[in-house]
């Protein structure tokens, strides 16, 4: 069996609901060892063990009870800090600064640590002790103003995309600085803006405004920034059955045309040039969904897809669970778990050749590493934790 | 960061920002193009220069601190300079269609006869294998085939795809993390790693609560417009603009606000105390509460609600973004530097501020071929009419 790529890792996690999570979760996918701080007080809600959340974002991991607010348990920090890499935290900048845990005290009990300070804003500016979640995130960085089909009624996105785009980054910054700390001996802290990381992904509508003094505006599926057509979302039969068509080339328009059957409106003057078809899109719209009306979504697909034509079925959380593609490669695997039912969860969509063979970890239940990590790595007798425990430090 | 990294980077616009985001942290990244420029140089928006000539940002965004030069990897001789260039790379990120390498004489088994530890990120609409792994793709056919598209929009719209291109980054920042991965995998064990990447699977894994609902309880989440799927925030209108609330922290805090300004209604009443009688009458809190934010600005709506910690913000436009405050108190907008040292154009900078990262690399993306002498000439050390030679054969 092949080793773990992050085994020698030691990551202690901070993190809650959910840009934190995610980062730490992809390094414990790869085998790095993340000890998450938890306690009876915080384990709430989406952070709840035995919630079907909290077991798909803390796959892989510990858990360990602490209660941060006793000052007892500031000392158990250090005493992790040194035996750890990295500390990963994504609260307000002054919620690890209150407890006295700032990267300066940290650092004193272990020279080389990598500290990942996630907040939603960042560590600096006037709006970093701002509250936030992925929602009106996405409402901050204009993605909500855009995605809608009119800026008199903002719509955006259904669902916390930013939290996922920050993990994303999150991991990179990490291991970026871990190739930095091998190189060099050194350590650092870094300051990661979950409203900046979700800005990069509308970086060049964004450069459109700085250079050109331009006002964007919402366009439903219209293209933003290429010239298509037929493009979008078109009905299927069916209920709440859809499927997108994006036609970019002369050689699709031909492909499109033919899988059509060649109707008689498409040699039509209107729809002759790549030009004309966005002129009149609204009436090639019509009659391309004449035609989607009369098939199944997939069926549509299929044949658009065979002629050499981008196309895609508008898949709800039931499609993608019984994708063939996504089965032959297994994105959903199930896990089970020692107090809930077995359930399926997502695995990595990054694919590596030779996989190392690691066995996955179901969520770990509250403090269920407590013995492991403050036994074993600490080294403190059992009735030394016993006397944290009695006095609510370990809680 | 990465300082000593090489990455040949063959991605067209659907992972070209991979190598950017590990060029901003200092691997040196060299872009290919054909021979006259790379097609996505021509996706918009544009910019016109001081020459008059139309760049396209979205390359300029997705290309900035990496080197650029031509070749035409097809041409039999070209393979022999691109094999010299592995020699000297980690890793090689590409997007063309699953098999097309192979069919060129580049597999990753040729590549890794060359260099053992080149590390090859293939980045495909479906991935490199499966039924599907010949379709075609682009931002849209990701965003519905990935399942963004069915929980976007409102009943009273067509399923909605998100705004701008988001599959192709997210799957630049899951190559970027797979890279990263591979890098210490090769210094481990010695060998090189082909990543598979497909951008359904990136929108796929990037839903959130979506497949965790179905797997849970069978729910089939759908589009409800601005309504958060468990309704905790929903968009509500003000005098001048949008303002993004939730109706579930500080309730108490809330009313008293309202009541201050003779506007809370019946929501004194203390059953609405229970944040399950608020779910369950979801219409009536909004249509109280949006008769009172229409009295109110975005901007004092958002001043005072972050002050009591309400975690609300303002619908902003991308102006409104390019004006805001924390993006400029924090120089998140960094200006480009192009070859001679103008100053370019203002672009999104990296998200995260390292300790040991001076100074921030802002060079502009290169223009195509800009530079092949230094690499071909004073690296490789091929002659200058040889040189002459394979631009005439189309080959650089």
């Amino acid at each position: 069996m092949k080793d773990a790529i992050l085994k020698d890792l030691r990551i202690l996690d901070f993190t809650r609901v959910l840009a934190g999570p995610f980062a730490t979760r992809i390094l414990a996918d790869f085998g790095a060892e993340v000890i998450k701080v938890q306690s009876e007080k915080t384990a709430q809600g989406a952070e709840a063990n035995l919630s079907s959340y909290f077991s798909t974002w803390n796959r892989n991991k510990r858990s360990i009870t602490l209660d941060m607010d006793s000052s007892e348990a500031k000392a158990l920090i250090f005493r992790l800090v040194n035996i750890s890499d990295v500390v990963v935290e994504n609260f307000s900048p002054r919620v690890l600064h209150n407890w006295g845990l700032g990267y300066e005290s940290l650092k004193a009990h272990n020279s080389k640590l990598i500290m990942l300070r996630m907040s939603a804003m960042g560590q600096t500016g006037p709006w970093k002790d701002y509250v936030t979640y992925g929602p009106t995130l996405h409402s901050l960085a204009g993605l909500t103003y855009l995605t809608s089909v009119s800026e008199k009624a903002p719509l955006g996105i259904g669902f916390a995309f930013s939290d996922l785009i920050a993990g994303l980054y999150g991991a990179i910054a990490l291991l970026g600085a871990l190739e930095y700390r091998d190189r060099t001996g050194r350590g650092q802290c870094i300051d990661l803006s979950q409203y900046e990381a979700i800005c990069t992904t509308i970086g060049p509508t964004l450069m459109d405004v700085l250079a050109n003094n331009t006002d964007p505006v919402p366009g439903g599926n219209d293209p933003d920034s290429v010239e298509a057509a037929p493009y979008g979302c078109y009905a299927c039969s069916g209920l709440e059955r859809w499927c997108v068509i994006a036609v970019f080339s002369e050689r699709q328009w031909q492909a499109f045309c033919q899988v059509l059957g060649n109707p008689p409106w498409s040699r039509s003057e209107k729809f002759r040039s790549l030009t004309e078809r966005a002129a009149h899109k609204a009436e090639l719209d019509k009659l391309i969904q004449k035609w989607t009306r009369k098939r199944e979504a997939p069926q549509a697909v299929a044949l658009l897809q065979e002629a050499g034509v981008p196309a895609g079925v508008v898949q709800n959380a039931e499609d993608l669970a019984k994708d063939p593609q996504l089965r032959a490669r297994s994105l959903f695997r199930k896990i089970s778990h020692p107090q809930m039912d077995e359930f399926f969860t997502d695995t990595q969509p990054i694919r590596l050749s030779d996989p190392p063979d690691i066995p996955w970890k179901p969520a770990p239940l509250l403090g269920e590493d407590n013995t492991y990590v403050f036994g074993e790595l600490l080294g403190l007798s059992d009735r030394e934790i016993d006397d944290y425990i009695t006095k609510g430090v370990i809680a | 960061m990465l300082s000593g990294t090489c990455i040949i980077d063959l991605a067209d616009e659907t992972a070209s920002f991979c190598s950017r985001v590990l060029a901003d942290l200092g691997a040196r990244v060299i872009k290919i193009e054909k021979p006259g420029g790379d097609p996505s140089r021509n996706i918009g928006p544009f910019f016109e220069d001081a020459h008059q000539r139309l760049k396209s940002l979205s390359f300029l965004n997705n290309n900035i601190n990496k080197l650029g030069i031509t070749l035409n990897i097809e041409n039999p001789e070209a393979r022999e300079i691109f094999f010299r260039l592995l020699d000297n790379a980690d890793v090689v990120v590409e997007t063309y269609p699953p098999g097309y390498l192979k069919q060129i004489g580049l597999s990753y088994d040729t590549l890794k006869g060359v260099n053992p530890k080149i590390i090859l990120a293939s980045v495909t609409g479906f991935g490199q294998k499966g039924p599907k792994s010949k379709y075609k793709s682009c931002d849209p056919v990701a965003s519905a085939c990935g399942g963004q598209m069915y929980v976007c929009g409102a009943k009273s719209t067509q399923p909605l795809k998100a705004f701008g291109q988001p599959s192709y980054y997210a799957a630049s920042l899951f190559a970027a993390v797979g890279i990263l991965l591979a890098l210490r995998k090769c210094k481990a064990e010695g060998s090189g790693t082909h990543l598979d990447l497909s951008l359904q699977e990136s929108v796929a894994a990037t839903l959130e609560h979506v497949m965790i609902r179905y797997f849970s309880d069978g729910a089939i989440p759908v589009r409800q417009g601005s309504r958060h799927w468990d309704n905790t925030f929903y968009i509500f209108p003000c005098k001048d603009g949008f303002m993004h609330m939730t109706l579930f922290q500080h309730w108490d805090t809330l009313v008293e606000w309202l009541d201050s300004e003779g506007m809370a209604a019946d929501l004194k009443a203390p059953k609405w105390n229970d944040p399950q009688t608020r779910d369950a009458h979801f219409d009536h809190i909004v249509e109280i509460l949006s008769r009172w934010t229409k009295t109110h600005t975005v901007a004092e709506l958002f001043e005072v609600g972050q002050l009591m910690r309400f975690p609300w913000s303002p619908v902003l436009s991308p102006v409104e973004v390019t004006k805001s405050p924390q993006l400029k108190d924090r120089d998140f907008f960094a200006p480009l530097m192009d070859s001679v040292g103008d100053t370019v154009l203002p672009c999104p900078g990296s998200p995260y501020r390292f300790d040991h990262l001076f100074p921030p690399r802002h060079s502009s993306a290169p223009e195509a071929g800009q530079n092949n002498m230094d690499i071909y000439q004073k690296e490789l050390g091929i002659p200058e009419e040889e040189l002459g030679r394979l631009t005439a054969l189309g080959a650089i």
